[in-house]
């Protein structure tokens, strides 16, 4: 049979896996220079080097994209790089227009990616419409002309070989009314590369490197004399104790209009320079990776050409031009590889349990003592570093919550200028780390959050003013590790929700009834606002909307096994507070048994198990209900929902788990508590999407499948009803809908 | 599966012969209640002896349940139940689970019995209308290999679309 099992997975597949985990990286890079980018035009400053950055990784995207024929994304990478190239050479002006499209681009980025992936409809009008826009943004010549530098000692023909960025970046640095340098360097051919490198990273925070050529002097074969022009706000002095070296000189480029009674002796050997062919192309408008060739030829041996395809999106903004030995440190890892450590893992764990039961048999043995004895300290280490092997996969698969965070505050801006609003957008604990499968299934509840916080939370400028708030409104995202969860806050400083107002569209929904709302909390009152379809827009009042996609918000943070809790003062503000567990790789659960077949409760969902009293069980509206410490708990018999055969009847002892999520409370009749495990958890299958009720299943060991149970959709299931366990009448309507299952014929595949 | 590219040398009747060769698709034959039917092997991932499977309640009729293959957990499929031939499946040792690729999914088929593998030619297989003119989609044609064996072709996408 071996010829049957064939060989999966091909060169092409990983090939287009990397490009994908490529150009994602590039797209988020992207995100965050421009975030940056945009904070740096706020403050009405601006950082050439960021312009450049991001140029650089749209040219590398456009490379990119080509290779893999994905020619939606490298046309749109063409357009952009020439409006970036017009950008960083000063031709068009960095405008809040102009930054618009730019964010505009990156989220094309983003859903041309997902559409080849296949995840999509492709966005071809959007592309379209925005190519037109590109194409509108006209550059406007600079009128500078090259008087400019008339005024200092530069050698004609040093100017005569600037591209036409480095000439922008003079004009621009002299503008501003910067000094010139000029540094001699001389460097050995065979560590140029790293030394130039390092110089270049000692010369930046002291200002901006316009050029550097070779002059052609510097004596023998095995060294180079470069000629840096630096320009900086920065004295001489100073200058020269920050670049210091052996081979190294700093001069002032001064100016022909001062007063100077030591003229600088031209630089040596710059006619010789000028005899060397290759390293004079013709100034042109050529883009960066122009301007780095003419460098590569000029100054660098061709073996030691670095890769052209630079990780930029894994420098991180700060720390621009990281070298390249600290990047090779990382590696890219597909999730799946890490889900198939995490299953060794939980299949070692099963083989650890053996061990246990062994050990314990041979201690029943008088003769096998000593073995008994070395067994149990095999099994000491076995378990000890396991569980640390555990928490190293744990670890590899966390990520910042920063990866969503920056999409968000792109969202942010762009809902914000939609809604014509200005919103500061907040952040703390973007370094709060959670399982990297919970941060991709976070983005669009948290999106959702945002655009309820602008849309309906913040007011508008005049109406802020008019009660004293500052006119531009804030929204706090919060996250911080509590135990094992992670919190997520959502807080704005908007107008806040009346609960009169949402208790009015809850009764006139049928949420519940005039009778019932006497005596809900405000806390429950705004819970109704998780309700599908919930919304006060038909309502008298002018807060409409809040709420719309909040169902969805708790339901997929639901899927995630966490709670959404909400909060508001009227006029205040809204708080959203979403708790989720670290991790969704490793769960604890209860394993309890039902008509004789093992079920995995989440221990997360589980409040406490009780004894079953039949005594004590009432029928409320046709409901089980029993009461637990004064307060009236539902219950629900699994073996029923499940249609398996009814317990035997002479069974003394029957539990109850009772199971909290957000703040509705079921309990499960059980015949047996089997005990609590960390498990492995794994999805079922397509073809059991539409099996309601459980979360997956997980292995438990003699190759048996346990099914583990999801808590929130069965108490969805049975409660059917939001609000509390008082089961307000006349709810049926706006349950979710309840799918009718049938019911297989049980017990029958043995 | 041995390789069908003709040798060098071998000329023009060589090539034919490969063409037509390679014009045979290969099915494995299996027992399913008194009836013999055949998948494209292509599409078989593994052949398995029974293993434990854990019922999932509330699930269709004709999914027996889940169970784990080394660590991979798979849907279970009872075909006859799916077809109706019969309302409950026994197992003895000659039933298999076939581990088949549907869609990127991997289901287990319980089988009665696993047969042989047939390479049919074009020829050796017939449309499904020779049945009646409404037959199932999932039933992809029939086979006739030389020997008299009748296999009901399957392709089971269609089974699982929803």
């Amino acid at each position: 049979m071996a010829e049957l099992g064939g060989g999966r997975g091909d060169g092409g597949d990983k090939a287009r896996e990397e490009f994908f985990s490529e150009a994602q990286e590039i797209v988020d890079g992207l995100s965050r220079d421009l975030l940056l980018l945009d904070q740096v035009v706020k403050r009405g400053s601006s950082d050439p080097e960021l312009v450049n950055d991001v140029f650089r990784a749209v040219h590398t995207m456009k490379g990119l994209s080509g290779l893999f024929g994905a020619t939606m994304m490298s046309g749109l990478s063409h357009e952009l790089e020439d409006l970036l190239d017009d950008l960083r050479l000063g031709r068009i002006e960095l405008t809040d227009q102009v930054l618009d499209l730019l964010f505009q681009s990156v989220e094309l980025y983003g859903r041309i990616l997902s559409s080849v992936k296949g995840d999509g409809p492709e966005p071809a009008n959007e592309v379209k419409a925005l190519l037109v826009k590109l194409g509108q943004v006209s550059p406007q010549r600079d009128g500078g002309g090259t008087s400019f530098h008339a005024k200092y000692e530069l050698d004609p023909s040093l100017l005569g070989v600037l591209t036409e960025y480095e000439e922008h970046r003079l004009r621009a640095n002299i503008q501003s009314g910067l000094s010139l340098y000029r540094v001699h360097v001389q460097f050995s051919l065979a560590t140029i590369d790293s030394a130039l490198d390092e110089l270049k990273a000692r010369a930046r925070p002291h200002g901006e490197i316009i050029t550097y050529l070779p002059t052609g002097a510097g004596g023998d074969i095995e060294t180079i004399e470069l000629e840096i022009l630096l320009a900086s706000r920065e004295p001489l002095e100073l200058l020269q104790q920050a670049i210091y070296g052996p081979n190294i000189s700093i001069s002032e480029v001064r100016r022909r209009d001062e007063p100077s009674g030591s003229l600088m002796p031209p630089p040596p050997g710059l006619e010789a320079r000028l005899a060397v062919p290759s390293s004079l192309p013709a100034p042109a408008d050529v883009g960066a990776d122009a301007d780095w060739q003419k460098k590569q030829r000029a100054t660098v041996p061709p073996q030691q050409q670095p890769p052209s395809l630079a990780p930029m999106a894994a420098a991180s903004p700060g720390g621009r031009d990281q070298s390249l030995r600290s990047i090779s440190q990382t590696v890219r890892v597909d999730i799946r590889k890490l889900d198939h450590l995490m299953n060794i893992v939980g299949e070692l764990a099963i083989v650890r349990t053996m061990m246990l039961r062994l050990t314990e048999r041979a201690r029943g043995k008088s003769e096998w003592r000593d073995l008994a004895v070395e067994l149990q300290r095999v099994h000491r280490a076995f378990d000890r570093h396991l569980m640390q092997m555990q928490n190293g996969i744990l670890e590899v698969r966390m990520v910042p919550l920063g990866q969503v965070f920056d999409k968000l505050a792109r969202i942010v801006r762009q809902i914000s200028r939609e809604h014509d609003k200005q919103v500061n957008l907040v952040i703390t604990g973007a370094e709060t780390e959670i399982d990297k499968l919970i941060v991709e299934e976070l983005s669009d509840p948290l999106m959702h959050m945002m655009r309820n916080a602008i849309d309906h939370g913040i007011e508008s400028r005049e109406e802020r003013m008019r009660v004293g708030k500052p006119p531009i409104g804030t929204i706090a995202l919060n996250a911080f590790q509590k135990g094992n969860h992670v919190v997520l806050e959502v807080e704005d400083d908007g107008a806040g929700m009346d609960p009169a107002v949402i208790l009015r569209a809850a009764v006139r929904l049928g949420l519940t009834d005039a009778e019932g709302a006497q005596n809900l909390s405000t806390r429950e009152i705004l819970a109704f606002v998780f309700a599908p379809g919930f919304t006060t827009k038909e309502g008298v009042t002018s807060l409409s909307g809040r709420g719309v996609g909040m169902d969805i918000v708790k339901t997929n943070i639901s899927a995630l096994g966490g709670i959404v809790d909400i909060g508001s003062d009227l006029g205040i503000g809204t708080r959203i507070t979403v708790t989720l567990p670290i991790t969704l790789a490793i769960i604890s659960v209860l394993a309890l048994e039902v008509s004789g077949r093992m079920y995995c409760m989440p221990l997360a969902s589980v409040e406490e198990a009780i004894t079953l009293d039949e005594s004590q069980v009432r029928l409320v509206e046709g409901r089980e209900v029993m009461t637990v410490r004064g307060a009236t708990l539902p219950i629900c018999r699994l073996f029923k929902i499940f249609g398996h055969e009814p317990p035997a009847a002479d069974q003394q002892k029957r539990f109850v788990v009772i199971a909290k999520v957000g703040s509705r409370r079921l309990g499960f009749v059980v015949d047996r508590l089997v005990g609590q495990q960390d498990i492995v958890i794994k999805a079922l299958g397509k073809t059991l999407k539409s099996v309601r009720g459980f979360a997956g299943a997980t292995e438990l060991g003699d190759q048996r499948v346990g099914l583990v149970l999801d808590a929130a959709s069965l108490i969805n299931e049975v409660l059917a009803s939001i609000g509390e366990s008082r089961m307000p009448v006349g709810i049926g309507q706006i349950d979710i809908p309840s799918r009718v299952h049938r019911l297989s014929p049980g017990g029958d595949a043995e | 599966v041995k390789a069908l590219a003709p040798r060098k040398g071998e000329g023009r009747s060589a090539m034919q012969r490969a063409d037509e060769l390679g014009k045979r698709a290969e099915y494995l034959a299996f027992v399913l209640g008194p009836e013999a039917y055949a998948i494209q092997i292509g599409n078989i991932v593994e052949i398995l002896k029974p293993l434990p499977i854990t019922e999932v309640p509330r699930a269709d009729q004709g999914v027996v349940g889940v169970m784990s293959v080394r660590g991979r957990l798979c849907t279970v499929i009872d075909l006859k139940r799916r077809f109706r031939l019969t309302r409950s499946f026994t197992m003895d040792k000659k039933s298999r689970i076939l581990l088949v690729d549907v869609d990127g999914e991997e289901i287990g088929i319980l089988v009665d019995e696993v047969l042989q593998v047939y390479r049919l030619s074009e020829g050796e297989v017939e449309p499904p209308t020779v049945l009646g003119t409404e037959q199932p989609p999932y039933v992809v044609g029939i086979g006739r290999p030389i020997g008299g064996a009748v296999l009901l072709l399957l392709d089971l996408s269609p089974l699982f679309m929803d």
